[in-house]
């Protein structure tokens, strides 16, 4: 049965464009989270996502279904996209931990929780503790070196397998283990006041 | 296994993928390792907050801009292709040329850049086929109006790599008779002594 993602590239190359515009829906969510969680930059991120949607739509002529998943295609991409960001931002610690979490979730939960007090899990208290706890594991993850925050992320975040992460950062089986071991290692001596 | 190894298989215990061999020594070395222990725990506590978080969703307006920016690729990408399209058909078919125009236009440029890279090549000169020669100025102030000095000619041998610039190393000699001043005087730079000179 081929992947969903394969057909709607074929669709595409054959001449229908709502099935790019399909593939966009389907990718767009995760690929934000992706970059905004690399990153750090959640308006940043859209950029990047765009442009990596646009690289995809360039390329798609050149684009082999058997040779590699489309997903790990377009993460590649992505992953070297950021590279690229965080190379040109040089040593300038933009840190946007506030922005990052903000956009859609957490304020919008905040909101939430002012209009229904009686739930323990929606009171301002542990929805602030809860905020505070995930701005700080976003500055550890921030804080990771790039060769082991990529893989983290893809992993932790995205749920892709250890093979699909190898494929996307093109790294040996064992080394995407060992990095993803040692960015958990070191998260959990970053997270010690919290966990 | 000590608590470096141990704590190398972390991950793979989390994640239940630890082979029998590995599971048993790991769970054998957390069992009496307490320090372990503990950090394992928290390790197995920071992995899931952070795969509690939060995912962040794109903004209402990334759709329709990126939308914006695919068709404004499309644009261009269809433009380019009309315009190469274009351009191949004006080429083709100007209504004033006749049909084998073209053709003989391409023909020609063929012909020309082929004659060029043959003369280049040194299928149409022979300038290989002459031995090195290097005039040498005899002429000095001490010996002037006496005959000119004829040194030894050397091994003849062709010199390499003397001009980059020019293929296959060989000095372009000319052919025209040297002025009397002038001996020709054939020499090898691998085999003439300098005397303890340069």
């Amino acid at each position: 049965m081929p992947d969903l993602d394969d057909e709607l590239m074929e669709r595409y190359r054959a001449g229908d464009e709502e099935a790019f515009t399909l593939l966009v829906r389907r990718h767009q969510q995760p690929l934000v989270n992706f970059i905004a969680r690399y990153i750090n930059d959640r308006d940043g991120a859209e950029d990047l996502a765009q442009e990596t949607f646009i690289r995809i739509f360039k390329a798609s002529r050149r684009y082999k279904p058997g040779q590699a998943h489309f997903k790990t295609w377009m993460y590649h991409i992505a992953s070297n996209l950021c590279k690229n960001e965080l190379r040109n931002r040089g040593r300038r610690n933009r840190y946007r931990v506030d922005s990052v979490v903000d956009g859609n979730g957490d304020s919008e939960q905040i909101d939430r929780i002012e209009n229904a007090p009686a739930d323990v899990a929606f009171q301002p208290e542990v929805a602030l503790e809860r905020k505070e706890l995930h701005d700080a594991i976003q500055s550890a993850i921030a804080e990771l070196p790039e060769e082991y925050r990529a893989p983290l992320v893809l992993r932790d975040l995205q749920g892709l397998s250890y093979d699909e992460i190898s494929e996307t950062l093109e790294l040996r089986s064992g080394t995407t283990k060992s990095r993803i071991n040692r960015a958990r290692l070191m998260l959990k001596d970053k997270l010690k006041s919290f966990v | 296994m000590n608590c470096l190894q141990a704590e190398e298989h972390f991950s793979a215990y989390f994640e239940d993928a630890l082979d029998y061999q590995a599971l048993r020594g790991f769970e054998a070395h957390l069992a009496e390792c307490e320090a372990c222990q503990h950090e394992y725990a928290r390790f197995q506590e920071s992995v899931k907050v952070v795969q509690q978080l939060p995912q962040i969703e794109p903004s209402f307006d990334f759709m329709p801009t990126l939308l914006e920016r695919l068709a404004e690729e499309r644009r261009e990408f269809g433009g380019v292709k009309e315009i190469i399209a274009t351009g191949w058909n004006r080429l083709q078919d100007g209504p004033r040329r006749p049909k084998w125009a073209f053709s003989a236009v391409i023909a020609l440029i063929l012909i020309v850049a082929g004659g060029g890279y043959l003369y280049q090549d040194g299928f149409l000169s022979d300038r290989d086929s002459q031995p090195v020669v290097v005039a040498t100025p005899t002429t000095q102030p001490s010996r002037v109006g006496l005959p000119p000095i004829e040194l030894p000619v050397s091994v003849q041998r062709r010199v390499r790599n003397v001009d980059p610039f020019s293929r296959g190393g060989v000095i372009p000699t000319s052919r025209q008779p040297m002025q009397q001043h002038y001996i020709l005087k054939q020499v090898s730079y691998i085999s003439t002594s300098t005397r303890g000179g340069l």
